[in-house]
C-alpha cells in the first residue's frame, strides 16, 4: 500500500486558496474565483489519472495469475500425494532448451532497457525484437514438446500427471502470449499519441516478462519434482 | 495492460448515438448504474424462484411453471436451486454493492474523475452481462450441457470479477484526489479497496477451479474423479481424499465470497449509522482494522482448509478457531456501530432503518454461524435447513438491507429525485418482519430434522411440527416478496415522479459526492478538481456553523462561515 503521497502537495495548494480568497459560501471546489487563468482551466479541465496506475495495476496483475497458478500447483500436489498410481510423464528434452531460450529473453529483454535508459533507439528497438523473435521461440518450442508427447502417445487424458502437464504448459503459454502482445505493442505502438510513455510500457512489459518467467521455473520445478 | 490502454485513448472522443451511450460508454457512472440495472433484473427472477422453490416444498402436488413443464424431478428442482444460488451470490450480492454502488461512488468520493481503466471497466460489465445470459440459458438446457454451460459463465464472471478488482485497488491506491490521505479515506472506500484485493486472489482460484472442471468435462482429463474413477480404486485408498479437492477448491473461494458480499455491505453500514447519528465514527482507525481483518481473516478460513487437505483433511480445531475468530473483527465492527449510535440524535429514515435492520440481522444471523463455526456442534446438531437459514440471514438478506439502505441514501445522487420515505417504511417493516418469520423457523427445521436422524433426543415431539413450518415459511415468503412490489413501485413511481432534490447535500453528508450536482455532471467536479481537507466523518463539529463539515471545504472557508453565522 502506497503511503500519503499527495501530503507534500496539498500544503502549497491550501496557500494557493488563502492567497485567492474563496466567498463566504463558496460554490463546490471553490477558490475557482481566485488568480486562475483562463488557460490554467483549460488545463486543469484536461484531468489525467496519476500514471503510476499501470505499474500499480501489473503488480496486482501478477499477485492474481500468481493464485492462479497457486490454486492448479496445490490441486497437483494434493492429487500427487493423494494417489498410490501416479504415472510419471517423461519430461520432453526441449523443455530444457525452451527454458535456455527464456531465460535468455529476459536477459535481452533487460539490455534493451539499457539501451532505451542510454536513448539509443536503434539498439533498444534491436534487443526488442529479438526478445519478442525468443517469446514466439519459446512458445513454438513448448508446442514441440506437446507433440513430442503425443507422439508417445501421452494426451492430455491420459493420466492425471499429464493432465497436469498440458494445463500448466497450456496455462503458461497463454499467459506468455499475452506477453507477447505486450512486447508488439511496444513495438508498433506510436507513443506520441499514447496514455503512456515509451519507458513506462517497457518497464512494466519487463515485469510481467520476468515474472513469466519466474513462474515457467517453478511450473518446470513443480513437474520435475513432482514426477 | 497495455494494449488495453489503446482501446481507451478512443473511448474518450465524444460520439453520440445508442451504441456509445449505453454499450460501450466508458464512464464510470453509466457502468455503475448498469450494474445496478442488472442487479435489480437479477434479484427479482431469483426471487419468483425462491417462490417457486418454497411453494414446492410446501404443496409438492401443485403445478409449477418451470418445474412441472420441463419435467417434475428432482433435477430440475437442483437446477432451480442452482440458478436463484448463482443468480444472488453473484450477480446481486457480489455485483451490487461492489460493481454497482462502487464504479459510481468510489471515483466521486476520493475524488478522481473516472476509474483507472475505463475499458477494462466496460469489458468486464458485457462480461458479467454475458454470464448471466449464460448462467439463466443453463437451466433450459440438458443436464450434462446446461451444466457445462453453467461453468463457462461463472469463469466469464470471475474474469470479469478480476477485471473489477484490479480496476478499484488501482483507482484507489492512485488516483485520489490531493488531500485524499488513507486515513481520510471514506470507510466505503475503504470496504470496497480491501474487497476489491480479496477478489483479485479469490477470483483466481474460483477461475482455477473452473479451467479444471472444464478440463475434466471437454478433454477428458480425470483431475476431480467421478464415481467410476473412485470405483476402479483399491476401497478406501483414494476414495476419501480425491473427491476433497473440488470441494476444497471451491470452499476455499466460496467462503471468502461470503466476505465479498459482506465487506462493502459493512462499509456502506458504518457510513450510513455515521451519516444519520449525526456523529463521527466511533474509532474510525479500528474500524479499518476490523475491515481488514475480516479480508485477511476471510482469506486464511480456506486458507487454513487448503494446507489441511492432502491425505489427512483434519485439523479441524485450527480451522474452527479460524472461523471463529471472524468474530472479532465482526464484534469490534458491531460494538463501533453501537458507539456510533450512543447518546445520538438519530435520524429514523428509510436508509437509517435499513442500516439499523443490517445490524439487527447480522447479529441474528452470526449468533447461529458461532454454532456452525465449531466442527463438532456443527456435525452434531445441523442439517441444511440450518446452514440455509443461517447463510440467508447473514450474507443474503442482510446484504440485500445494505443495498437497500444504499438505495435509498444515494438515490438522490443518483436521479436527482427522493425515494418516498413513508412507503419505503411501510416496505422496510414488512421485509424485515417477512425476513425473520422466514429464516428463523428455517433453524429449527434443521433441528428438527436432526431428531428424525436421532429418535432418542429430547426434541422428538418437535418433529411432527415440520409441515406446518414449511407451510408458514411459505406463506411468509409470499407476504415478503409482495413487499418486494411496493419497493418497485416506489422506485419506479420515484424515478419518474418522486420528489426533486435541488440542493447538491440533501442528508448533509460530508463526503465529496455531496459536493457536486444531482445527477453529478457528466466529468464528476466541474471545472475545478476537488481537494481535500479533512476526514470523512467531521459530525457535531463544535465551532461549526452546521453540525457538519464536509471534506472540501478549505479551513478557510469553515472559518469564513463560522464568522458569518455569528
Amino acid at each position: 500500500m502506497p503511503g500519503t503521497t499527495a501530503v507534500p502537495d496539498i500544503e502549497i495548494i491550501v496557500e494557493d486558496i488563502g492567497g485567492g480568497g474563496g466567498g463566504p459560501t463558496p460554490p463546490p471546489g471553490g477558490g475557482d474565483d481566485g488568480d486562475g487563468s483562463g488557460d490554467d482551466r483549460n488545463r486543469r479541465r484536461k484531468w489525467s489519472p496519476s500514471p503510476k496506475r499501470y505499474s500499480t495495476a501489473i503488480a496486482i496483475g501478477i499477485v492474481s495469475i500468481l493464485m492462479f497458478f497457486m490454486a492448479l500447483a496445490s490441486a497437483f500436489i494434493v492429487l500427487r500425494r493423494g494417489s498410490e498410481l501416479w504415472v510419471t510423464v517423461h519430461l520432453p528434452r526441449i523443455l530444457w532448451a525452451n527454458t535456455c531460450i527464456l531465460l535468455a529473453s529476459s536477459f535481452t529483454l533487460e539490455s534493451a532497457r539499457r539501451r532505451l535508459f542510454l536513448a539509443d533507439d536503434s539498439g533498444f528497438r534491436k534487443f526488442w525484437r529479438m526478445t519478442t523473435v525468443l517469446g514466439f521461440l519459446f512458445v513454438g518450442g513448448q508446442l514441440i514438446a506437446w507433440r513430442q508427447l503425443v507422439a508417445q502417445g501421452v494426451y492430455i487424458a491420459s493420466n492425471q500427471a499429464s493432465s497436469f502437464f498440458y494445463i500448466f504448459t497450456g496455462a503458461h503459454a497463454v499467459h506468455l502470449l499475452g506477453g507477447v502482445g505486450a512486447l508488439l505493442f511496444v513495438s508498433f505502438r506510436k507513443f506520441e499519441k499514447a496514455k503512456i510513455s515509451l519507458p513506462a510500457a517497457a518497464e512494466i512489459t519487463s515485469y510481467y516478462w520476468h515474472f513469466m518467467d519466474g513462474l515457467w521455473i517453478f511450473l518446470l520445478a513443480l513437474l520435475y519434482l513432482g514426477k | 495492460m497495455t494494449t488495453d490502454n489503446s482501446g481507451a485513448n478512443h473511448a474518450d472522443t465524444p460520439q453520440d448515438g445508442f451504441l456509445s451511450r449505453y454499450v460501450f460508454n466508458t464512464n464510470h457512472k453509466t457502468i455503475g448504474l448498469n450494474y445496478l440495472w442488472l442487479a435489480l433484473f437479477s434479484v427479482f427472477l431469483g426471487m419468483v424462484m425462491s417462490l417457486l422453490m418454497r411453494i414446492h416444498l410446501a404443496w409438492p402436488g401443485m403445478h409449477l411453471p418451470f418445474l412441472s413443464s420441463l419435467g417434475n424431478s428432482p433435477e430440475r428442482f437442483a437446477a432451480l436451486t442452482t440458478l436463484h444460488g448463482s443468480l444472488m451470490v453473484f450477480l446481486v450480492l457480489t455485483a451490487a454493492p461492489q460493481a454497482g454502488f462502487g464504479n459510481y461512488f468510489l471515483p466521486l468520493q476520493i475524488g478522481a474523475r473516472e476509474m483507472a481503466f475505463p475499458t477494462l471497466n466496460v469489458l468486464a460489465f458485457w462480461a458479467t452481462v454475458a454470464s448471466l445470459f449464460g448462467l439463466t440459458t443453463a437451466f433450459f438446457l440438458s443436464p450434462q450441457s446446461g451444466i457445462t454451460l453453467w461453468i463457462v459463465s461463472v469463469a466469464i464472471f470471475c474474469a470479469a470479477s478480476l477485471l473489477n478488482a484490479l480496476n478499484f485497488s488501482v483507482t484507489t491506491i492512485d488516483l485520489r484526489a490531493p488531500g485524499m490521505t488513507l486515513p481520510r479515506l471514506p470507510l466505503t472506500v475503504w470496504a470496497w479497496f480491501i474487497n476489491a484485493i480479496l477478489g483479485a486472489l479469490i477470483f483466481s482460484i474460483l477461475l482455477a477451479a473452473c479451467v479444471c472442471l472444464l478440463s475434466d468435462r471437454l478433454l477428458g482429463t480425470h483431475l476431480f474423479p467421478m464415481v467410476d474413477f473412485i470405483a476402479n480404486q483399491p476401497a478406501g485408498v483414494v476414495a476419501n481424499a480425491v473427491p476433497i479437492l473440488w470441494q476444497r477448491l471451491f470452499w476455499f473461494f466460496a467462503q471468502a465470497e461470503v466476505y465479498v458480499a459482506m465487506l462493502p455491505s459493512f462499509g456502506l453500514i458504518t457510513h450510513l449509522i455515521s451519516t444519520f447519528s449525526r456523529k463521527p465514527v466511533w474509532k474510525e482507525r479500528l474500524v479499518v482494522l476490523a475491515l481488514c481483518g475480516v479480508g485477511l481473516f476471510g482469506f486464511c478460513v480456506w486458507g487454513q482448509h487448503m494446507f489441511s487437505s492432502g491425505m489427512n483433511p483434519f485439523s479441524p480445531l485450527v480451522f474452527s478457531l479460524l472461523a471463529s475468530s471472524l468474530g472479532l473483527p465482526a464484534t469490534i465492527l458491531l460494538i463501533t456501530w453501537f458507539g456510533t449510535l450512543w447518546n445520538a440524535r438519530v435520524q429514523l429514515n428509510t436508509a437509517m432503518l435499513f442500516a439499523l435492520g443490517f445490524i439487527s440481522l447480522f447479529l441474528s444471523g452470526g449468533l447461529s454461524g458461532v454454532f456452525l463455526a465449531r466442527h463438532d456442534l456443527a456435525a452434531a446438531a445441523v442439517s441444511d435447513d440450518f446452514v440455509t437459514g443461517h447463510f440467508h440471514l447473514v450474507m443474503g438478506v442482510a446484504a440485500t438491507f445494505a443495498i437497500l439502505g444504499a438505495l435509498f441514501f444515494w438515490f438522490p445522487k443518483l436521479f436527482g429525485r427522493r425515494l418516498n420515505e413513508p412507503l419505503g417504511k411501510i416496505h422496510f417493516w414488512l421485509t424485515f418482519a417477512g425476513v425473520y418469520c422466514v429464516f428463523m423457523p428455517m433453524h429449527w427445521l434443521g433441528l428438527i430434522a436432526h431428531s428424525r436422524v436421532s429418535p432418542s433426543s429430547a426434541v422428538v415431539p418437535l418433529a411432527a411440527a415440520g409441515s406446518p413450518i414449511h407451510t408458514f415459511i411459505t406463506v411468509a415468503i409470499l407476504l415478503t416478496v409482495f413487499a418486494q412490489g411496493l419497493f418497485l413501485i416506489n422506485f419506479l413511481w420515484s424515478l419518474f415522479r418522486g420528489e426533486k432534490v435541488v440542493e447538491c447535500n440533501p442528508w448533509r453528508a460530508t463526503t465529496l459526492e455531496w459536493s457536486v450536482s444531482s445527477p453529478p455532471p457528466a466529468d464528476d467536479f466541474g471545472p475545478s478538481d476537488p481537494m481535500v481537507y479533512r476526514g470523512a466523518y467531521e459530525f457535531s463539529v463544535p465551532d461549526a456553523a452546521e453540525d457538519f463539515v464536509p471534506q472540501h471545504l478549505a479551513p478557510e472557508q469553515v472559518a469564513k462561515i463560522h464568522r458569518s453565522g455569528e
